[in-house]
């Protein structure tokens, strides 16, 4: 950009000093007779004087402002005029501007701004001619110009765009090319629709189709494929940052996917450019929103949020709110709104206030200042398949099964409180079992505990038995959180279990958790397992080995493990050193006294809580035991208390509840499962209380000022509703009629898409400090166009590849390339290179191993080892990178997985942004970084390897017809005799040398997951693989012509 | 004959009969197209400059030719490395003077916590060098070239959190998106390197508890400079550069063959089409073949001496190590990469500071002071800047428990200390004080925007006018505001 600012000044230089008509940068009008405001000499203005002398109020010096006419033309104090209209001596900033006196001159040297003597005669002659003021051009509403009348054949004048292209090109005596072969134009346009080549069927079809509308048939097949929305998209989701990860700390993954798949379909659909504009920034608003409208709002949700330990949520609300104002605004109006985060815009008139009266639009999201680090930040919405409905509906109809058989054991069971007969039942022992076919109802456990059953297995009591094999420390464990099995009196834990006599371990151990897991006994080598300290509770040594080969209860009291009568058991671990052991039915024997005890009594059970807040019980009850004193329970309260007493905690009820129980935990813990692999995507939401908004000074999160309510900057048409509007209310503003921006933008924007370079080149920037439009009336007649035709895509799109503009031959020659290098007047066809995902497409696709599938949580295709390794936060969940398999890895790059703090290379080595912020227009550089990625990358090789393959299979049984066939895939054309005897001379010596080295050839041809025909010979197929590694990395691959 | 003979045989043959009338064509042309992007066709009579300066620059003459950053990631704490505070010890555990405080922001980490006792360091300081500046025990080996350093104890951020410092320090501004100084020092001097890119970047391991803080490679991408100025990852596993290895079965030779006939049939087709990108694209396979074999060139350390292994410690070859590192960063700025820059993660020392930084200082102590007397010895120190710092600095009370011999430190903005060496500096001086806990600066300030004017201005490059246009700006590494280059550290 400074190379093209110093031409911009060259252009002008040229122009009117040497009085030619030599194009540079941008092509000024030939027909400049007189001098016009915004064409000539606001640029000069805007880049010399406004940051002192514009539009921000607070760096304004001497209180003058050249930004508009009023403060021009008014007398200061001093009666000095900085601008006198038509006296150009009377002026002062004329004075200024020749004088050399360092206090005096401006721009002031400490500026280091200084105009060209051709610019300052510029200035001279606007003065004389009255120094008219023009609103800036972009912010002028938009014209409907009338469209020129340019003689010549149809083919030449194709639709209204040529006629504005030709009446310029007419103007600059230049002419348009003719237009390009058929096999140049199909491969152009599969390209700039599908984001694919043609294939060589395609090609015929076309070619030897003779109808007139041969050429607008094709391109309507193109726009018809599902391809052309993938292609489209992925335009917009630079615009719209979006990626698969958080983007700030830990950089975790984050679940939207859907909006991406929206933003496809809303291009294959058609979807009016209002509607995508209304459901991107406001589809919660509109009434009864569909899923499609609410995932369109996950625009705004893009952004890069943190979840950084530390951080302070004020600083993010109002980071968060920032970046959507700013990217909204850059989206829809091209305006560079940022500027005025932290003061009044200097170029551009948006003041510090106004940016926050747009900020008040976006400021009462409901996503928190935190993402949490995790896959979904509320607010999302779950995307149900009716499939999804149906499964739920059938998951919650065995649940309503299972609770109704539990309310009928319940209205079934025997029970009478022992403490309240006479005269209570005697202490007895007892056994109560914690894990006998399952681990204990309710409990966690690390893994899939492997019961198997009786057919499978040793089992000593119930269905199953648990079975562990393994070598080094291995074990079972199960844990609560909320406990409440008792350690009883005199209590004696036991276990059974049986050794495998073939493979018995060195040692096994019993662990418990109450307070911690400090308590363990071990049998056999006391120092196989190393946890706690040898001969302590921590690891009581209970004696050796068991014997092998039967069934032995192993049994300890509970004090050998420092364990209390009254304790809550938290925790139950089985750990064994190596070998194979059967374990089962676990728990504890002691002595017990039905009438206080509170796991048999549930006058004794309930008495333990009254007044406290139990943990082990559920919400409702904890409740009652708290507010509620025994006396005062209702009878419903009580109905409560013992419900939960007999299903959950009682002894001589345990027979019956425990399997219901385990049943229903069973299927609750299924439907949740599935519950929760249902997807889900980030939408916005508001708050339900918005929140206040305020101007930060100078931009800082803890500084606010003056209180903004929500608004549009006065520059432009009031809003509609000016009474409280919504995000709603912005959007319809945006579309109004009267928005001189967002139908300018837009059709600028696609416009670039097809010609390399936008009519305004600055797409980002239709700001003073941005390029003013190459041909402002097309850009007007093209805005106006879109907008009337009730913001048709589609139609824009075939308007713009229709014309024969679009379709003329990109050959340059060399005259033309001195005159418009960057073929901003088009008298050529624009020819440039691939992006990204259309390079690693094309390979894939002419090799044959494209996997069509659409949509879905990004795919994670080949990617060197330490890419995301080296950089990731150790916890972070995208740290280690996991390729997929088979066909995942062949998918389009548009679903690829994209971490922003670490792209995928394939991506970021051909100019895709990081998508951290928002991006309008990318890049296409050249550098050896991409050479070697062509030539060596395996999805590259790979590829090259599969269309080796198909040349051979394919192509015939010459050299010459299998080069034949590739150059039409590959370049939908035959090559040269030239072109062909280089290739066939160089096939000739990769052929010779592998016949020489067969296990080069063997190593070459299995390079990548999918597999080389297995008929081929391996020194053919490795030559001819080099030969298409070779074809796809030629210039003009890699180039849409 | 085999085609890498050929292929020199050619070159060689080029730069006998001088320029062809093609290349002067396909020279003339790129210049016209106003997009001359730097690479010309292959093997060019004059040599030609692969990564070529902007016309204009250096703005004057420079002190150093090179930098090396590097960039102790999480935030090093200056209390327990630099900012000697002999007078904490009679504050240990009382709690940090509100006066001192002065009620300014501290991360929600520690603002939860019941108070902010102070935790002098467990560290003996002892005067080094000439200068006689206090030096950490931990740094042992930094003592000893410390009359080569500049040391600086109030650097201060704007940022409190790694991600959005990490951002700063790197790129002068918060937000993502903006291009990183090594990108804006390859934009602007190119490199004297025909064969490397012009700026290399090397993420090694650390030593301290593997929950590290993240890097991010926007730390060093171009943002909205041209992407050709984005980091170069030198990778300690797997390829040195991505993709530099042909694939298996693929010899020298056969990628030679290979570039010969894609040479001729891309310049055929610049022949129908005259798109002078075609010739770009002809020089950067050139270049892709020839990183080829300097690359790994230059990560084969087998050539240096035992002296040299010896001064930069055992770790040196092991590969991915910091140690390794700093040698590869001498040898890079030998062969004239631009910038290289080190970003040695670990150096968050919220609980366990003393155990982990003392870990943390045998990664890079030894082989900092190496670098540094290594660049000496070979006469390169005079050429090359040497930067030296984190993010943030840690704070003077303990996050956590505080004992004599433990603690831990919090994210602290407001004042820490980075070091300067090297091409353009004073050595042996200190520059700016701290108050008593190391807490606020009480004289002379110096901004990550001053820091970086500091650094342009000894490459040679006035930073209020080095700009770039884009989203409507005249964007600069230094920020909107006014920053000063530090002059007292020039020498």
């Amino acid at each position: 950009m400074l190379m093209s600012s110093w031409l911009k000044f060259s252009s002008v230089v040229l122009l009117y000093s040497a009085g030619c008509l030599i194009l540079w940068g941008i092509p000024e009008a030939k027909a400049a007779n007189t001098v016009a405001f915004n064409r000539d000499i606001r640029p000069i203005l805007s880049d010399n004087c406004f940051a002192c002398h514009g539009f921000d109020s607070k760096k304004r010096k001497a209180g003058l402002r050249l930004d508009l006419a009023e403060g021009a033309f008014a007398t200061n104090k001093e009666g000095v005029v900085a601008i006198k209209a038509g006296k150009p001596e009377q002026s002062e900033l004329w004075k200024r501007l020749l004088s050399t006196d360092k206090d005096e001159q401006m721009p002031p040297p400490e500026s280091h701004k200084k105009l060209e003597p051709a610019q300052k005669e510029l200035i001279r002659r606007w003065i004389a001619e009255g120094a008219p003021y023009q609103k800036h051009w972009a912010f002028e509403p938009i014209s409907q110009p009338v469209v020129p009348t340019v003689a010549g054949p149809k083919a030449a004048v194709q639709n209204p765009v040529d006629r504005f292209i030709r009446a310029r090109l007419k103007l600059e005596g230049l002419k348009s090319s003719p237009e390009a072969d058929r096999a140049t134009l199909i491969r152009r346009v599969s390209f700039d629709l599908t984001g694919l080549p043609p294939t060589p069927a395609e090609l015929d079809q076309f070619q030897s189709d003779k109808a007139p509308d041969a050429y607008e048939r094709m391109v309507q097949r193109y726009m018809d494929s599902p391809r052309y929305g993938e292609h489209m998209a992925k335009y917009w989701l630079d615009v719209a940052r979006y990626a698969d990860t958080h983007g700030m700390h830990l950089d975790n993954e984050r679940q939207m996917w859907a909006y991406r798949d929206w933003v496809v379909s809303a291009y294959n659909t058609n979807l009016p450019f209002s509607d995508f504009t209304k459901y991107q920034l406001a589809g919660d608003l509109l009434p009864n929103p569909t899923p499609e409208q609410l995932i369109a709002t996950g625009f705004n949700r893009c952004n890069v949020t943190t979840g950084e330990g530390g951080a302070i949520d004020a600083e993010f609300i109002f980071r968060y709110a920032v970046e959507r104002t700013a990217t909204t605004v850059q989206a829809w109006m091209g305006l560079t709104a940022g500027c005025a985060v932290c003061h009044d815009h200097k170029f551009d008139p948006i003041s510090h206030r106004e940016f926050y009266s747009l900020y008040a639009f976006f400021h009462s999201s409901a996503d928190p200042a935190m993402d949490g680090n995790t896959l979904r930040t509320a607010p999302m919405l779950q995307l149900k398949t009716p499939e999804n409905e149906k499964r739920l509906a059938e998951f919650d109809k065995e649940i309503a099964a299972t609770e109704a058989a539990f309310t009928s054991a319940l209205s079934s069971v025997v029970y009478s409180d022992p403490a309240s007969l006479n005269p209570p039942p005697m202490p007895r022992d007892e056994e109560v079992v914690w894990v006998e076919d399952a681990p204990p109802t309710g409990w966690k456990t690390t893994g899939t505990p492997n019961f198997a059953p009786a057919e499978g297995g040793k089992v000593f009591s119930g269905k199953s038995a648990l079975r562990r094999q393994g070598a080094g420390v291995i074990q079972d464990v199960f844990e609560t959180d909320t406990p409440s099995l008792v350690i009883p009196q005199n209590g004696k834990l036991f276990a059974y279990l049986f050794l495998d006599p073939a493979n018995p371990p060195a040692a096994v151990m019993l662990q418990f958790n109450t307070d911690s897991w400090e308590h363990r006994a071990v049998w056999g080598d006391a120092e196989a397992i190393q946890w706690g300290e040898k001969d302590k509770p921590s690891r009581f040594v209970q004696g050796g080995l068991p014997k092998t080969g039967e069934w032995v209860r192993l049994e300890l009291d509970i004090a050998q493990v420092g364990l209390k009568p009254g304790d809550k058991l938290k925790g139950l671990a089985y750990t064994q050193h190596g070998g194979t052991v059967f374990w089962d039915k676990a728990g504890v024997a002691g002595r017990v006294d039905p009438a206080n005890d509170p796991m048999n009594s549930f006058t004794v059970w309930t008495k333990q809580y009254d007044g406290k807040e139990p943990q082990e019980v559920p919400e409702n009850l904890r409740k009652i035991f708290k507010d509620t004193a025994s006396t005062n329970r209702s009878p419903d309260q009580i109905t409560l208390l013992r419900t939960h007493f007999l299903t959950k905690v009682c002894l001589s009820t345990k027979p019956v509840f425990d399997p219901l129980n385990g049943a229903l935990a069973e299927i609750k813990k299924k439907r949740n499962e599935y519950y929760e692999a249902v997807p889900q995507t980030f939408i916005w939401r508001d708050l339900e209380t918005p929140r206040e908004s305020f101007v930060m000074k100078r931009g800082a999160y803890d500084k606010p000022g003056e209180k903004v309510t929500r608004n549009v900057p006065a520059i432009f048409p009031p809003l509609a509703n000016t009474n409280n509007p919504t995000r709603l209310d912005l959007a319809e503003w945006l579309l109004s009629p009267e928005n001189p921006l967002t139908a300018r933008v837009t059709v600028n924007r696609f416009w670039q898409q097809f010609f390399g370079t936008g009519l305004v080149k600055t797409a980002d920037d239709f700001g003073s400090q941005g390029q003013p439009p190459s041909h402002p009336e097309l850009l007007d007649w093209l805005a106006s166009t879109f907008r009337d035709s009730g913001w048709n895509m589609k139609t824009l799109v075939k308007l713009l590849v229709n014309s024969s503009t679009y379709r003329q031959d990109s050959r340059i020659a060399p005259l033309l390339l001195a005159r418009d290098p960057e073929n901003r007047l088009y008298a050529r066809g624009p020819r440039f290179r691939l992006d990204a995902e259309e390079i690693r497409d094309n390979a894939l696709f002419v090799g044959g191993l494209m996997d069509m599938s659409m949509g879905g949580r990004g795919f994670r295709t080949y990617q060197p080892p330490n890419i995301w390794e080296p950089v990731a936060y150790t916890g972070s969940n995208t740290r280690e990178y996991k390729q997929d398999t088979g066909g995942a890895l062949y998918r389009r790059s548009v679903y690829a997985f994209f971490k922003r703090t670490a792209p995928p290379p394939f991506m970021t080595t051909f100019d895709a942004p990081n998508r951290e912020q928002f991006c309008t227009r990318r890049e296409r550089s050249n550098t050896p970084l991409q050479a070697l990625q062509l030539m060596n990358d395996v999805q590259h090789f790979e590829a090259a390897r599969a269309l080796a393959g198909r040349m051979i299979s394919e192509g015939g049984s010459t050299a010459k017809e299998r080069l034949l066939f590739a150059y039409k895939a590959v370049l939908s054309r035959a090559p040269s005799s030239r072109e062909l005897s280089i290739l066939t001379s160089t096939l000739d010596q990769h052929l010779t040398r592998y016949a020489a080295d067969p296990e080069a050839a063997k190593e070459s041809i299995a390079f990548g997951d999918s597999k080389p025909p297995e008929k081929a010979n391996p020194g053919e197929l490795a030559a001819y693989t080099l030969m298409a590694n070779l074809i796809l990395n030629l210039d003009e691959t890699v180039n849409r012509n | 004959m085999d085609p890498i003979l050929q292929h020199q045989l050619q070159l060689t043959r080029r730069q006998f009969f001088g320029n062809t009338g093609l290349r002067l064509g396909g020279l003339a042309l790129a210049m016209m197209s106003a997009k001359f992007p730097g690479g010309s066709a292959l093997g060019a009579v004059q040599k030609q400059r692969v990564h070529p300066p902007l016309p204009g620059f250096p703005h004057f003459a420079p002190k150093a030719k090179n930098l090396i950053y590097l960039h102790m990631n999480g935030g090093p704490s200056q209390l327990d490395l630099w900012d000697y505070k002999p007078g904490l010890e009679a504050h240990f555990d009382k709690d940090l003077p509100a006066s001192v405080r002065m009620g300014q922001r501290i991360t929600t980490m520690t603002s939860g916590q019941g108070r902010l006792p102070v935790a002098p360091s467990m560290f003996k300081f002892s005067q080094a060098g000439k200068s006689g500046r206090w030096v950490s025990e931990l740094l042992k080996h930094h003592a000893e070239v410390v009359d080569e350093i500049a040391l600086v104890k109030t650097v201060h951020t704007n940022a409190i959190n790694h991600d959005p410092a990490c951002t700063f320090v790197m790129t002068g501004s918060e937000i993502p998106g903006k291009a990183s100084l090594g990108s804006w020092l390859s934009y602007g001097l190119g490199s004297e390197n025909n064969d490397l890119p012009s700026f290399v970047v090397l993420t090694p391991s650390w030593s301290a508890k593997a929950a590290a803080q993240a890097l991010f490679t926007r730390m060093w991408n171009s943002g909205f400079l041209p992407t050709k100025h984005t980091g170069v990852a030198l990778r300690s596993g797997g390829d040195p550069v991505l993709y530099l290895k042909n694939p298996p079965g693929v010899s020298p030779s056969d990628r030679r063959a290979m570039l010969d006939s894609l040479n001729k049939l891309n310049h055929l087709e610049y022949q129908r089409v005259g798109d002078p990108e075609i010739q770009t694209r002809i020089s950067q396979y050139e270049m892709a073949f020839r990183m080829q074999s300097s690359v790994p060139d230059l990560v084969d350390l087998k050539s240096e001496s035992k002296a040299t292994i010896e001064m930069y410690g055992s770790d040196v070859t092991k590969p991915g190590t910091y140690a390794a590192s700093a040698l590869l960063a001498r040898r890079m700025v030998e062969r004239g990469v631009r910038c290289v820059q080190i970003l040695h993660r670990g150096w968050d020392q919220h609980g366990d500071l003393p155990k982990e930084i003392r870990a943390q200082c045998m990664d890079v102590d030894q082989a900092t002071a190496a670098l540094i007397k290594d660049l000496k010895q070979r006469g390169l120190l005079d050429q090359t800047l040497v930067v030296w710092g984190g993010e943030f600095g840690r704070t003077v009370y303990s996050q956590g428990k505080l004992t004599h011999e433990d603690y831990g430190r919090d994210h602290h903005p407001l004042n820490f200390c980075m070091w300067m060496a090297g091409g353009g500096i004073k050595g042996g001086i200190s520059y700016g004080e701290t108050d008593d806990f190391s807490y606020n600066v009480v004289e002379n300030p110096v901004h990550i925007n001053d820091l970086n004017a500091t650094i342009l201005q000894c490459l040679g490059i006035d930073h209020s006018r080095f700009t770039f246009k884009s989203q409507g700006l005249d964007q600069r590494l230094t920020g909107v505001e006014q920053a000063n280059v530090v002059k007292a550290l020039l020498a």
